[in-house]
């Protein structure tokens, strides 16, 4: 099946029907739990970047401080695809067609894919300080890039 | 609300204004730029205040986890207000005219009350010196407060566009 024909049968989903029905304070409330899970996401993976850099908490280890923040950070990253994916039920076709989309989501699975080989590596304390640092520029432009992409939906 | 409308038309129809709305980039971009450093900003100074509560970081004291967050958070801070201010610049008649503007700005304050509170009043005591683990409860409430202020303001900021005008 293609995105496009998966894209129509959701559209024609039950669940689909009733979130485009839905009082329009629906979609406001995803796209609030949307930026609260973005906000905590991008909070947390700036402490662990900060640390990682050894811009704060010296006296800590840098493996403590990303044992500490993991967790908030994955909360965010549930809670931005729980209410994303419902956005997304709510009108398939809109955004399947949208090249922003496409890029969003090819960046969401790179970061996510990153990010948890990443973090588990430096909560074991096993990479060498020129890599955690790399590591988390890296990690934190990709998940900014996926925020840009999201932007960009719904302009283009 | 009404006596800030003829500023309001006026800002929105100045060079600067209609540049903003007119740019097929700038308002996208500034838009992205509030939403994104409004996500890191506010966000670190919800961190500080799941520390204050004790729900991070119990050992490391809070004095310390303040003085090194708070240069972050406040120059985060400044982006998403002076980005706040251009959005504002290209749309005020609209973004005035709705109700969650107002409450955002009701809670903005409150939030900025409290922070100055706890700046200058809770923070000061000697008490909190050598402070490790938990924490005296007034502290804890200032914590509270504060995210609860700044998720409400997070709300209404994205209410704006949902409720554009008083019942």
């Amino acid at each position: 099946m293609s995105l496009t024909e998966l894209a129509n049968v959701l559209q024609a989903s039950r669940l689909s029907h009733a979130i485009a029905k839905s009082n329009h304070l629906l979609i406001a409330a995803l796209q609030i739990v949307h930026v609260l899970g973005i906000t905590l996401l991008l909070a947390s993976l700036c402490l662990i970047t900060l640390r990682l850099w050894g811009l704060l908490l010296a006296q800590r280890s840098a493996a403590q401080v990303v044992r500490e923040a993991s967790g908030l950070l994955w909360l965010g990253v549930v809670l931005a695809i729980t209410s994303g994916t419902f956005m997304f039920l709510g009108s398939p076709r809109h955004y399947v067609y949208n090249p922003a989309f496409e890029v969003k989501m090819t960046l969401l699975v790179l970061a996510i894919v990153a990010e948890l080989m990443f973090l588990r590596a430096a909560a074991a304390g096993r990479l060498p300080r020129i890599a955690l640092k790399l590591g988390a520029g890296l990690s934190f432009s990709l998940w900014l890039a996926v925020g840009v992409a999201g932007r960009a939906i719904g302009f283009v | 609300m009404w006596s800030l409308q003829p500023l309001a038309e006026r800002l929105e129809q100045s060079d600067i204004g209609t540049a903003i709305a007119e740019s097929r980039y700038a308002f996208p971009v500034i838009e992205g730029t509030h939403l994104l450093s409004l996500a890191i900003s506010v966000g670190l100074i919800i961190l500080i205040d799941l520390r204050l509560v004790g729900l991070l970081m119990r050992d490391v004291p809070a004095r310390t986890l303040v003085a090194q967050l708070r240069p972050y958070a406040l120059w985060g801070y400044a982006i998403v207000f002076i980005s706040g201010v251009l959005l504002l610049w290209s749309e005020a008649t609209s973004v005035i005219a709705s109700p969650a503007w107002t409450f955002k700005w009701i809670f903005m304050a409150l939030a900025g009350i409290n922070a100055l509170y706890f700046e200058f009043i809770v923070a000061r005591r000697p008490l909190v010196d050598g402070d490790q683990g938990a924490l005296p409860r007034d502290l804890k409430a200032a914590g509270l407060a504060s995210m609860s202020l700044w998720t409400l303001v997070i709300v209404c900021g994205r209410l704006i566009a949902y409720l554009p005008r008083w019942p």
